[in-house]
């Protein structure tokens, strides 16, 4: 069987994240927080999506967590926003694996659309109920705190979402609800590191629309001999650039306003 | 054609709000459900709850940097405050570190950095809330709260007058002074009863920001 070198690097980062989380268990001190808000040592960082609501919340930021966002913006910005969601988010890859498992391919997926309406939701939220509504449900959280903290009742959110993307709908959580998802949508719609590939090579085999997380962005472009995936939903997970066997995906840079 | 793309999201747009509604409903009532029936003592610096509750990021580093971990996390049936830190003075209270490492690693400001000497801080206040099983005001030579206590012979001071049961012993009977008392709860930890006689409560009426600046 022919290993996936993207894929398999993918998996490794995203466990190396889990583990950082979970070092505050360990009783290690150079990281401290969760994906809201950290330290790794002393570089402080904060999620964009976060600072947001206690920017609505309280009409003031902190500069700890106006330079941690900023940090974070510049990131995503450059490497494409869903990178987050593709190789850091530990809920990520648990749905990961879930769905490595054979029968969630048979069910149907959910417009990648919902997640700006969840984002909007949320907002909305955090405003008329006076907290951070996604970092008080955040799964992410959630289960960053069960690292640490040990397993709470709380992580019924993540058995939820397991047992909806085992019977329900294929990878709905991350494809179509999470609003911190439809956030980083929205920013890596501008970014400069993107997927393209050679008309020229391709067979139109389509193995890398079966191994892609967000085929409906991968398949029109491949259609349109547009040689470059332009969308913000893609995580830049390079599973298709692993698995193309004619070598025709690779990571390329564009120029983000010219489309 | 054109009246085809205009029918298209009116047929598809309520499923979603409808959709999106229950969603949110049913977090706001799982979220409110839990709320308000309990007061929970949060770490040093802790400003006001309301505001408490909407600056606190849930991202646990105070609890992460605490050298007790004294700072456990909000669970799902506290509601709204699931995910933020609370002390449960029982389990470990708080002792006070000299250098606040909690609210140098907020964030956010839900710790106040204004807070620098911990004694200062406002948490809350013990109270002797179980005086008939208070075992110095049976007349017992107990008084171990008053000895555990950071702040000795200010938060707690010992009281001496006549038992009258006995008519020739003394009671000392420690208390509380609501002004030295920073609410960390040493004395709630130390008290020797199963069920203390001394805990920590809410400082009525709830200052502005919850430390004596």
């Amino acid at each position: 069987m022919k290993v996936n070198r993207w894929t398999t690097g993918r998996r490794c980062v995203q466990i190396l994240m889990l583990l950082l989380l979970a070092t505050p268990a360990f009783g290690w001190t150079f990281f401290e927080g969760n994906l809201g808000a950290a330290a790794i040592v002393g570089l402080q960082l904060s999620d964009p999506l976060a600072a947001l609501q206690i920017l609505l919340l309280t009409g003031t930021l902190t500069a700890t967590m106006l330079s941690g966002t900023a940090i974070v913006l510049v990131f995503y910005a450059l490497l494409g926003g869903r990178v987050f969601c593709g190789w850091v988010c530990p809920v990520h890859l648990i749905t990961d694996l879930v769905d490595l498992l054979p029968w969630p391919k048979r069910l149907s997926s959910w417009s990648l659309e919902w997640k700006t309406t969840a984002l909007i939701v949320t907002v909305i939220m955090t405003i008329i109920l006076g907290i951070p509504v996604f970092e008080t449900v955040s799964p992410i959280g959630i289960t960053a705190r069960a690292l640490t903290f040990g397993v709470s009742s709380s992580l019924i959110i993540i058995v939820l979402i397991v047992i909806a993307e085992l019977v329900l709908v294929r990878r709905v959580w991350c494809r179509s609800l999470c609003p911190l998802g439809g956030f980083y949508y929205q920013l890596g719609r501008f970014s400069p590191l993107v997927v393209a590939y050679d008309t020229t090579k391709c067979t139109h085999c389509g193995e890398c629309q079966r191994v892609c997380f967000v085929p409906e962005v991968l398949a029109p472009s491949l259609k349109s001999q547009r040689n470059m995936v332009h969308s913000g939903e893609c995580t830049r997970c390079g599973a298709c650039v692993g698995i193309c066997p004619e070598k025709a995906l690779d990571f390329a840079l564009r120029n983000p306003f010219e489309r | 054609m054109s009246a085809n793309n205009v029918k298209q999201p009116q047929k598809n747009l309520p499923t979603g709000v409808k959709g999106a509604l229950v969603g949110a409903g049913a977090s706001c009532l799982v979220l409110k459900a839990g709320s308000g029936y309990g007061w929970m003592l949060r770490p040093p610096g802790a400003v006001a709850e309301d505001d408490f509750l909407k600056k606190c990021l849930r991202c646990g580093r105070c609890a992460h940097v605490c050298p007790y971990d004294a700072v456990k996390m909000g669970k799902l049936s506290d509601g709204l405050a699931i995910g933020t830190p609370v002390i449960v003075p029982r389990e470990m209270p708080c002792y006070l570190c000299s250098d606040l490492p909690c609210v140098k690693a907020c964030p956010s400001g839900a710790l106040d950095p204004e807070l620098k000497d911990p004694l200062k801080t406002r948490m809350g206040t013990a109270v002797i809330s179980e005086r008939e099983e208070c075992l110095s005001i049976k007349g017992l030579r107990c008084e171990v709260c008053y000895r555990a206590c950071p702040v000795i012979d200010k938060a707690i001071t010992v009281e001496n007058y006549l038992n009258v049961k006995t008519g020739r012993h003394a009671i000392f009977e420690p208390v509380v002074h609501k002004k030295d008392c920073t609410g960390c709860g040493i004395c709630e930890k130390a008290c020797v009863l199963e069920r203390p006689a001394i805990v920590v409560q809410p400082l009525q009426p709830p200052t502005e920001s919850w430390y004596e600046s």
